[in-house]
């Protein structure tokens, strides 16, 4: 009756299968180096402190790094893979797809117990999943709109568990490796929902020993780990620095081994000299980018051969070279972050309105545009966000590059905490203005750009029927090729043919780590490989 | 006396009644809430306004301003300072643990500052427009001109560099490990210590040239008194007063104003938290943290009050 798609751990649906080619064709330094060595406490920083424990709630990577040692998910994201998009199981032992694409059978691996010493079973996984997709009320899930396609799931037996979709969908898995949707434990679910809110408590490779407020947290191996061999530390210990020249300190005098989520170029450079074979540096686009959001309710901006203008004048080749020298951003990209399996080649990507190789053409093109709408010598306000990096050198960069086709614009910087209050209100002409992932999947990058009343998030204020079709089409798509058309059609129509939204650069995650730190693989999102159980110290 | 300090005792309630309205209102003037900033920046944009407004309704940004003022004025009244709107943890819980590295970072800084700028000041003082008196003045104009927050980054990137060596990061108490604590806070004590001498300093300098020119001490001196006698008996405890103003006015602004310097030093202290509770729009652990530094500094102007009747047998207490 059921398909099977896949069979055992590291084998993904077909929908998959450029997924694995990726993974392969990229290079992967890190893993696969020698025999791992047990012992030892992995020291990190973490710029950020977790409000409260619970994933299902909460969206910083600071209860990401911290938090995820505790903890299983269903399927995670194979920790091997640098492109960062390939869903392998973590709870789940095997899985089947149905023919028709609507139903997905889990097995679990047998014999998982919780820090408590109690059995996770299928009953576990569909109360954490009934959590996360169908929250009673009074109770938050941050990523709930993420799992529409979910009609129900059901637990036959301790070690199944069954998912029932109301259309076929590419994500489906992608969406279930998230690193947020902790498995927690049904019984204390049913006493007290928001226990794990104060609490923790999963089957992770390491149990809770303290947290000490604004100071760090620490775990301890879980000895009787379900995954025989793991984990390879003895703990770990996460210290909150939010400064990152502190940050920076902690490992150049070999206080902390590693900091998860990124340094800027100028750090690792100063790493490397002060400390050299002392020092690994893995590198990796990042999904995250700073987009230009124009309001296309202030006119002359609801005219698209202006905003068409905005985005021609952009240098962006010549500005990946000057910028990523002083800040977090590098890679030319479209919607996708490049390596990844829909990203848009780079010939294809130069045919779009402000990524083609001659920059004068565009130029050109540009004035002429910005005249035949009247709008000449254009001044406006353009709104940047109060975080140095990487919104200041980047807002530099934008300001001199449309001074160049005539315009005149002037930036004010918003104070962080009262930025995203001004992005919702419309009160901008253009603003910077940001989005990052937590896996390079297109139902998640792409849904930013849909019309503004199906995702407020939009801040370009625009209904574009056309887009929202798109979307859903390529979601819906489980044929590779068939999606990857959806998507070439809809990066075409949101930043050339409509030029809706306006892209920068792709961000660029610099990890510089001490070398003695092993069996960590970087990748596109700093909120993936957080589990640590295959991480180990060489001395 | 006893009807003096209950005076400023109630003197004081109309102080930080005003303080309190004053941060109640300016929190909520600035745009955004901490509801925004948790769940609607990142990779927020899956979070639904159903949501987002239940979990307005969680801190009580749903009630009416003057209602959150009320439920806060009667919390204080029932010394219940509430929940933190980041945390959900107690704003008491929250404090306390910050508390104890803040007041010791704070007495060893005032400690260092003391010893250093009493026997400077007075010796640049009785050795006024000499050698002696230039160099404690370039020594204390220096400490003025650097914020103890880069004097702070020069000590940690000397460590690094002369003897590859950083002071521990995270705190460790006096009572569970005296040398740890001490590695750690003794640093930050001696960048702040300095700057906070430099002022005292030059204070007690000037206070005891000021002092040093009075009748009183020519006749003391035309008396054939011990010149050691004069400085400490006539001369100093006049001299005293201003100091010891400076002093305590500097010791209340090191409990919640190191911000950069914790930073550096990553000090799990007050300045931090009270950094972090104001970008994350904490509105309930801003206004207590507000409130209890207000009050920290009423305090110890009142204790200074008290001091001074001690010090100079002219002040009355009515």
């Amino acid at each position: 009756m059921a398909y099977l798609l896949s069979r055992l751990r590291g084998v993904g649906a077909l929908a998959f299968l450029p997924v694995l080619i990726v993974g392969v064709v990229l290079p992967s330094p890190v893993m696969g180096q020698d025999k791992p060595r047990y012992g030892g406490e992995l020291i990190f920083p973490v710029p950020s402190e977790p409000p409260s424990y619970d994933g299902h709630r909460e969206e910083t990577f600071g209860l990401i790094h911290p938090i995820a040692p505790f903890y299983n998910t269903l399927l995670r994201v194979d920790p091997r893979d640098p492109s960062g998009t390939k869903p392998i199981g973590d709870l789940a032992e095997s899985w089947t797809v149905a023919r028709d694409g609507l139903t997905y059978t889990f097995k679990l691996h047998k014999g998982v117990k919780f820090h408590d010493g109690s059995e996770m079973t299928s009953k576990d996984v569909k109360a954490s999943y009934d959590k996360i997709i169908f929250p009673p009320p009074g109770v938050g899930s941050s990523r709930k709109g993420q799992y529409e396609v979910v009609e129900a799931l059901e637990a036959p037996d301790p070690s199944t568990v069954r998912f029932h979709l109301k259309w076929p969908t590419a994500s489906f898995l992608a969406s279930l490796a998230s690193p947020w949707n902790f498995i927690y434990k049904a019984d204390i679910l049913v006493k007290d929902i928001h226990w794990y809110e104060t609490h923790v408590m999963g089957t992770g490779p390491f149990t809770f020993v303290e947290h000490v407020k604004g100071s760090h947290l620490v775990g301890k191996k879980n000895p009787t780990y379900w995954d025989k061999g793991k984990p390879y530390l003895d703990g770990f210990r996460a210290i909150f620095i939010s400064s990152s020249s502190a940050q920076v300190a902690a490992i150049r005098g070999e206080r902390a081994h590693i900091q998860f989520r990124g340094f800027g170029p100028a750090d690792r450079n100063s790493l490397k000299a002060s400390l050299g074979d002392k020092i690994t540096v893995q590198e990796s686009p990042w999904d995250c980018i700073l987009l230009g959001a124009i309001n296309h309710n202030k006119k002359p901006f609801d005219d698209k051969r202006v905003r068409r203008a905005l985005t021609l004048a952009l240098d962006r080749y010549e500005g990946s070279k000057a910028l990523s020298k002083i800040a977090i951003v590098k890679e030319v990209a479209g919607v996708q972050v490049p390596g990844t399996p829909y990203a848009t080649p780079p010939e294809e990507l130069a045919k779009l309105a402000g990524y083609g190789k001659d920059i004068n053409a565009a130029r050109d093109e540009a004035r002429y545009l910005l005249k035949e709408a009247g709008a000449e010598k254009l001044s406006f306000t353009f709104k940047n966000r109060g975080i140095p990096m990487p919104y200041e050198p980047l807002a530099i960069w934008m300001i001199d590059q449309w001074r160049r086709v005539g315009l005149n614009v002037k930036q004010e910087v918003i104070e962080a905490a009262a930025y995203y209050s001004v992005l919702r209100k419309g009160d901008f002409e253009v603003a910077m203005d940001f989005q990052c992932g937590y896996i390079v999947e297109p139902d998640l990058d792409i849904y930013k750009f849909i019309s503004t009343d199906k995702n407020p998030a939009n801040y370009g204020a625009y209904t574009d029927r056309v887009l929202d079709d798109l979307y859903v089409k390529q979601s819906r798509a489980t044929d590779y090729e068939e999606r990857k058309k959806y998507i070439r059609q809809f990066e075409k129509r949101v930043l050339d043919a409509e030029a809706h939204y306006l892209m920068t650069l792709q961000w660029h995650r610099i990890i510089p780590h001490s070398s003695k730190v092993k069996g960590w693989q970087i990748t596109p999102s700093h909120y993936l490989n957080n589990q640590l159980d295959a991480v180990w110290l060489s001395e | 006396m006893g009807k003096y300090i209950l005076k400023r005792f109630l003197l004081m309630i109309p102080t930080l009644l005003g303080v309190a309205v004053l941060v109640f209102v300016l929190l909520r003037v600035v745009p955004g809430d901490v509801v925004e900033l948790r769940f609607m920046s990142g990779e927020g944009q899956f979070a639904d306004p159903q949501m987002l407004a239940m979990e307005r309704a969680k801190v009580g940004l749903d009630k009416p301003m003057w209602k959150q003022f009320l439920d806060w004025m009667w919390g204080i009244v029932r010394l219940d300072l509430g929940v933190s709107m980041w945390t959900g943890a107690p704003i008491t819980e929250e404090i306390k643990l910050r508390f104890a590295l803040s007041l010791q970072l704070a007495i060893m800084a005032t400690v260092v500052a003391t010893l250093l700028a009493i026997p400077l000041g007075i010796l640049a003082a009785l050795k006024q427009d000499t050698w002696v008196d230039y160099t404690v003045r370039v020594f204390s104009i220096a400490g003025l001109a650097m914020p103890s927050f880069w004097l702070g980054i020069l000590m940690i990137l000397g460590f690094l560099v002369i003897f590859k060596w950083l002071p521990p990061m995270v705190y460790t108490p006096l009572w569970v490990n005296p040398w740890q604590n001490l590695a750690q806070l003794i640093w930050p004590a001696l960048a702040v210590g300095y700057r906070y001498s430099a002022v005292a300093t030059r204070m007690t300098r000037s206070a005891m040239l000021e002092v040093l020119r009075e009748d009183y001490i020519r006749t003391a001196r035309a008396k054939g008194l011990w010149t050691k006698l004069i400085l400490t008996r006539h001369a100093l405890k006049n001299a005293m007063l201003p100091v010891l103003t400076v002093i305590a006015l500097e010791f209340a602004f090191l409990l919640g104003g190191l911000v950069v310097t914790e930073q550096v030093f990553n000090l799990n202290g007050l300045g931090m938290l009270f950094v972090q509770a104001i970008s994350h729009r904490d509105y309930t652990l801003t206004q207590s943290l507000v409130l209890l530094v207000a009050f920290v500094f009423i305090f110890v102007n009142f204790l200074m009050d008290l001091l001074y009747g001690r010090l100079d047998p002219r002040i009355r207490y009515r």
